[in-house]
């Protein structure tokens, strides 16, 4: 390792840790300077995931989300180059923190998932009438193997609490939180419709079979998914819904070729 | 490599609070400079925006995460991404700070100091070289603020910026700020600084508030002080034509204030330049 090199690392690892020696030659005077550094680090981060975890901040307490912001920073420190990333794995920090509140990492893997879809590349949806041009000379073996490409910045949340409830509840300073939990667990939906992230609950029959086409599988194999969660009746029934209610959001991009 | 004239223009940040200002109205800057990193994105809104200030205002791309001195070197991802919104934008140029913001696993997001050795000058060089020639133009380097020096410093921080832009042939954004608030925490004159920089490379001026103490710290929250403004027209008596930036990224106050002290830089450096004509 080069000098300078090797006086990088110390110095990264000076900040992010307080109780490591000074090196060789430091006085008061160089860790006072260190200690400014050390502020700047920190404040950067937990105003960053404060900008992007508002609500869960407001579920949680300023205090409270400040001790977890700190902490993710100093366990997980950034890797990227953009500020924007460094969140990344603050719901598992929730979780491993919140361990009685799992609505706290529920929700701040929304506001990931919103944070995300936000700035994803631009495209179109494909409305319904394009679909329908599309795909009306499809046969059986058309439909078995149809690919769909869905809007960039598409995820899904898997949660066990009425997360619109949540939300609508936690958009203002003053909210009082909802946290209602549901029947059976669901999926949270996000995408970006316009320049405007938004997500839905959709049953979680619903959010495989959505998961599974994202990740490049046919449609035909997202009916065999529905099969096993609903029983082949079901499924004929729900799978054509399904689909237009993905082109009534405005979710998916294309056909894939 | 093309060069980069001189723009005596009069400038400030866009920062959120002000989008609608600037998108909407019509405000008396010459250009707007933008953090570099917020518009490294695929797409939506921050793009949009971009651009329609873009359509108003020439632009000029600061970026924060370059990481010039990083001993291991320049991200290419990054640099790739810096060169499509340059391409995108055609700003007026592109500038990022003499620091290092990172190691060989993580990024600080904070301007890092680096020492002042004929080491770090190699690495410097040859990462503003290869930014350079990626990026396909010449850059300008601001010269940083810090609270710390090393006790491996070979020379002062303006004969190691000197020697960097002799062999790299980049452009200097001088801080002005930054040499007041480096002066004091390190006890060297900001005379002897201005004195020891090639001012012929010096493209843009920043001005921005710090807050006193025992160490200053370049924190962007407040308005310029009496110091820094007379230190401002001490360079502006020895640079020819260059751009100037009021700096503000915290406690962003209502866009008239900030027009008020833009002006006052105008003025300043006006009055300046027309007295070393006559």
């Amino acid at each position: 390792m080069t000098a300078l090199a090797e006086l990088q690392e110390g110095m990264l690892a000076r900040i992010l840790a307080d109780e490591l020696p000074l090196p060789h030659g430091w006085t008061a005077r160089h860790e006072a300077g260190l200690e400014i550094y050390r502020n700047n680090y920190r404040t950067a981060l937990v105003e960053a995931l404060r900008s992007t975890f508002e609500r869960t901040e407001r579920l949680v307490g300023e205090e409270s989300f400040r001790r977890a912001a700190a902490h993710h920073c100093i366990a997980h420190p950034p890797t990227s180059w953009t500020l924007d990333l460094a969140g990344a794995g603050f719901p598992d920090t929730c979780a491993e923190l919140f361990a009685n509140d799992p609505d706290v990492e529920e929700l701040a893997a929304l506001e990931w998932a919103m944070h995300r879809a936000f700035p994803a590349r631009d495209a179109e949806p494909l409305d319904t009438a394009g679909f329908a041009a599309t795909t009306a000379e499809f046969g059986e073996a058309d439909w078995i193997g149809l690919l769909l490409d869905f809007l960039p910045g598409l995820s899904l949340v898997r949660t066990r609490h009425d997360l619109v409830g949540l939300w609508s509840s936690l958009a203002t300073l003053e909210g009082a939180a909802d946290v209602r939990k549901l029947d059976e667990p669901q999926c949270a939906v996000v995408w970006r419709e316009g320049e405007r992230p938004v997500f839905v609950l959709r049953p979680l029959w619903e959010g495989g079979a959505l998961a599974a086409l994202a990740e490049g599988g046919t449609f035909g194999e997202a009916c065999a998914l529905l099969v096993d969660e609903l029983g082949e009746e079901r499924a004929v029934t729900n799978a054509g819904a399904m689909l237009a209610r993905w082109l009534a959001d405005g979710i998916i991009a294309g056909i894939a070729q | 490599m093309t060069d980069i004239a001189p723009f005596a223009g009069f400038g400030l940040g866009l920062r959120r609070r002000h989008y609608a200002d600037f998108l909407e109205g019509t405000v008396p800057v010459d250009f707007v400079e933008v953090i570099s990193e917020n518009y490294m994105v695929d797409g939506g809104k921050p793009l949009r925006l971009l651009e329609e200030a873009r359509a108003r205002h020439p632009v000029i791309l600061h970026g924060v995460s370059m990481s010039i001195g990083s001993a291991h070197g320049l991200d290419a991802d990054y640099l790739a991404r810096l060169k499509a919104l340059a391409d995108r934008i055609e700003p007026l140029w592109m500038s990022d700070h003499l620091c290092w913001t990172r190691s060989s696993a993580h990024n600080t997001h904070d301007l890092l100091p680096l020492p002042l050795t004929a080491e770090a000058l190699d690495v410097v060089c040859d990462n503003i070289e290869r930014a350079q020639d990626a990026l396909g133009r010449p850059m300008l380097f601001e010269n940083p603020s810090s609270y710390l020096t090393f006790p491996e410093d070979e020379m002062a921080e303006w004969e190691f910026i000197a020697a960097m832009a002799q062999r790299t042939g980049c452009y200097l954004l001088l801080d002005v700020n930054n040499v007041y608030v480096s002066a004091h925490n390190h006890g060297f004159s900001a005379h002897d600084y201005l004195d020891g920089l090639p001012l012929d490379r010096v493209r843009q001026i920043h001005l921005a508030g710090h807050q006193p103490g025992d160490i200053i710290v370049d924190t962007h929250d407040r308005a310029v002080s009496d110091g820094v403004w007379a230190l401002y027209a001490e360079a502006m008596r020895r640079l020819g034509p260059v751009a100037t930036m009021i700096e503000r990224d915290d406690k962003i106050p209502p866009l008239p204030n900030l027009l008020d002290e833009l002006a006052r830089a105008r003025d300043f450096a006006t009055q300046t330049w027309e007295a070393v004509a006559a």
